[in-house]
């Protein structure tokens, strides 16, 4: 079975995590992607530890299914294969920032192929005074108010460790290159987009804007999530766990706080709060009544806590870490990480697309490149392709 | 101007956040998204009636169902069931996040959809997958971000590992995921002339969206620490407090940037410094370095920093919050936060569309009421042809 892009040809000039991943997924969708690399290579090849082999874990996983090509555009025969090799592409995948010479711009390149989707990927879009702006992480999570959701006021801005701002670019662009490719077979002709880390983390966090526009009342973990304290989940006394009593029924509340052997509580002044809290961080009082929890938590473990809430008809959820997550035996049964060959470094294990198509198949097809590995085959593959008629 | 998925129409049979987020963004593209709910839905209980609201309703349902019509349906109703498969055969897309069995009890499983409308594309969203262990769960955005480890990243330096107090991001992750499987298998349709079934469960997407730190995982079978400001993969790639009092984050991510760095800072040796001269020795003495950076932050205030290091291309920025943002040029010039109107919530901000199209631009528009289309949509499937063609002219 191929894959739902089978066909589509991508070439990619980008680095770091957003072009790349956008690429990739591409890719992983059956798409065939050249991924133009300067001399020096991508700077995410030097990202870490850790290393696998020579290679960066960070950048092996986000450049499967592509093949690399090396191409110096700062020289006129480097830009002349950049430039060939996109006007016979469909999708071209570019980092705004680091546009390469004028010659490779969209309106020179749009000329020779007026059906190319050229998605640019930006750091803060490309209107406005900070058009132009090399593209950051941290920075674009920082001007989108991402760290006010972690931390405390006052203290160091804590940032989400996954790559945020440029996955969710990376996806913004993903569906409007698709969109575009439809669009495509409409009109015959492509079109330039332009995607920003910072725009893709302003809609990412557009339900804020609305909960800050014209509340009835502030309350609900939207508008909490501003003030509130750092949140580790319950702590029990072999890690932590998250709980809820959303589902409960009220008449089972006295069995619950008999088998947390918490009778306790009643005698403290927070009780009222307690018996109307419904737990799981949401909570209109859930971190006033929270040290209760876990003053009767820490006498048991997160699988015995567990037990006990759900025979009382609440649910848990484990606070799992990476190693816990990916011996989940949920993850096991979907497959979610395979392991490939990936040379010079032997049998790896990889994240499965995200993805189920019932017809057609997302694959990983071939493992990351070496730098420059396909540079020979794809430019003869591009002169054979020029000399047909 | 019609937008670059003008033509395509979506059947939203979608709930709480998840499966409206994804329709929400094939409705700015110009897609005709109709999002069903039950006659006589109690508007208190939209958005699952999460707090905060606007006279009453939700914000969820507010911010998740922009883009769209309002059409009411009773799917347990012989009449509106009847009506529901003459709409799906006008439709390019069917979108439901339900646990598994439930659209089949609906009469709305795959296998029947499909004999309605062979060229229908099928998305169905789940928290875990239709299969394994954990299908039966309920999932929702708390859950999944726990489980998933999503939370186990974060956190103050050599603290606690913390939670993304704003639950929301991994339903959005979920729908953007499930929103490129549709248009992917759009594009396939175009070549076999048959739609299919994409399953997109919330787990798999959680995970795509940490492949870089699951990969350093993966790789060495070590936990993540917390490092506050700090990135994992790249340094100096963290905040520094300035001379205002004000924090500063910075990030060099190439050794271009390195010696970019290095100079804007009027501190050339530390760019000539064996101790650091490439990104994994910069990781490996990530502390060292940020000692060293420190005083130099200290002594000059925020702005100073942000203008020199922008003169050098190093990519910075600062905390901003949302007061200062709607009113910033940026923002408000690449309309990535903008003022709509609500069929019954008056104005409200929310975020643009993230992507600016040269000949077929997005748009974003205010929320329907539940079913406040319901008698246009339904003139307009007795006028419509029941074949529906590949790419409708718009």
């Amino acid at each position: 079975m191929s894959g739902p892009l089978d066909g589509y040809r991508v070439v990619e000039l980008a680095e770091g995590v957003a072009g790349p991943y956008c690429a990739m997924v591409l890719g992983d969708a059956g798409a065939e992607v050249v991924k133009v690399e300067p001399p020096a290579g991508d700077r995410a090849r030097g990202w870490g530890p850790p290393f696998q082999g020579e290679t960066s874990a960070v950048f092996l996983s986000l450049n499967r299914n592509k093949r690399s090509v090396v191409l110096d555009l700062a020289e006129a025969s480097g830009a002349e294969s950049a430039r060939r090799l996109l006007a016979a592409a469909d999708v071209a995948v570019v980092d705004a920032n680091r546009l390469p010479a004028p010659a490779l711009c969209y309106e020179a390149v749009a000329a020779l192929n007026p059906r190319l989707v050229w998605c640019q990927i930006s750091g803060y879009g490309d209107r406005g005074p900070w058009a132009g702006r090399p593209a950051g992480e941290l920075p674009a999570q920082l001007l989108s108010e991402a760290t006010a959701s972690l931390g405390r006021i006052g203290e160091e801005p804590v940032r989400l460790g996954t790559d945020v701002a440029s996955m969710y670019a990376a996806n913004y662009a993903v569906q409007a290159i698709c969109a575009a490719l439809l669009e495509r077979e409409r009109s015959g002709l492509g079109q330039r987009i332009d995607v920003s880390l910072f725009g893709s983390m302003l809609a990412m966090r557009s339900t804020l804007w609305v909960a800050l526009s014209n509340p009835d009342e502030w309350w609900g973990f939207h508008l909490d999530s501003y003030v509130k304290p750092p949140d580790h989940g319950y702590r029990c006394k072999d890690g932590a766990i998250f709980f809820s009593l959303a589902r409960m029924e009220p008449q089972r509340f006295d069995g619950l706080l008999r088998d947390l052997q918490m009778e306790w509580a009643r005698d403290d002044p927070l009780f009222p709060l307690l018996a109307q809290d419904t737990a799981g961080g949401t909570g209109r009082n859930a971190h006033v009544v929270k040290q209760l929890w876990e003053r009767a938590f820490a006498a048991f473990t997160t699988d015995e806590v567990a037990a006990i809430v759900e025979r009382h008809g609440g649910i848990t959820f484990p606070m799992n870490d990476y190693a816990q997550f990916v011996a989940l035996p949920q993850v096991q049964h979907l497959g979610m990480v395979p392991e490939i060959e990936q040379p010079s470094v032997g049998p790896m294990r990889v994240l499965a697309p995200p993805w189920e198509f019932s017809e057609t198949t997302a694959a990983i097809r071939r493992p990351a490149p070496r730098l420059g590995e396909h540079t020979d085959e794809v430019l003869r593959e591009l002169a054979a392709g020029e000399a047909r008629p | 101007m019609p937008g670059p998925l003008t033509g395509l129409r979506i059947f939203d049979l979608t709930m709480w956040m998840v499966g409206p987020w994804a329709s929400m963004q094939l409705g700015s593209m110009g897609a005709d998204v109709i999002h069903i709910e039950q006659p006589g839905v109690l508007w208190s209980s939209l958005g699952a009636g999460v707090p905060p609201t606007i006279d009453g309703t939700s914000i969820g349902y507010i911010t998740w169902n922009m883009n769209k019509r309002g059409l009411f349906l009773d799917l347990k109703a012989t009449r509106d069931r009847a009506t529901a498969y003459e709409l799906l055969k006008t439709c390019d897309a069917f979108l439901i996040n339900m646990r598994p069995g439930v659209p089949d009890r609906l009469g709305l499983g795959y296998e029947t959809v499909r004999e309605i409308n062979p060229r229908l594309v099928y998305c169905s969203v789940t928290g875990w997958g239709e299969r394994g262990p954990m299908a039966e769960r309920p999932g929702a955005d708390t859950q999944v971000q726990y489980v998933s480890g999503f939370w186990s990243t974060n956190g103050r330096r050599g603290g606690e590992r913390e939670v993304y107090r704003h639950f929301t991001q991994m339903d959005a992750t979920t729908g953007n995921y499930a929103a490129q499987a549709i248009l992917m298998a759009l594009l396939a349709r175009q070549r076999t002339g048959r739609g299919q079934k994409v399953e997109v469960p919330m787990i798999r997407a959680a995970a795509a969206l940490q492949t870089a730190r699951l990969a350093e995982y993966l790789a060495t079978g070590e936990l993540h620490q917390p490092l506050g400001s700090a990135a994992y993969a790249t340094a100096p790639d963290q905040c520094f407090p300035c001379e205002d009092q004000q924090w500063l984050g910075v990030s060099v991510t190439s050794e271009d940037e390195w010696r970019s760095f290095c100079a804007a800072i009027e501190r050339p040796e530390l760019g000539a410094d064996p101790r650091f001269t490439t990104n994994a020795e910069r990781v490996r003495r990530r502390d060292e370095l940020a000692a060293l950076l420190e005083p130099v932050f200290r002594a000059k205030p925020q702005f100073y920093w942000m203008m020199r290091l922008t003169n050098a291309s190093v990519p910075c920025g600062y905390p901003l919050r949302f007061e200062q943002l709607r009113n910033h040029r940026q923002a408000v010039e690449n309309e990535y936060l903008l003022e709509v109107e609500t069929s019954a919530w008056g104005r409200v901000w929310t975020g643009g569309p993230p992507w600016h199209f040269s000949r077929t631009p997005a748009t974003w528009q205010g929320t329907p009421m539940p079913g406040e289309h319901t008698g246009v949509v339904l003139d307009e499937i007795e006028r419509r042809p029941s074949a529906a063609p590949a790419l409708r002219q718009a």
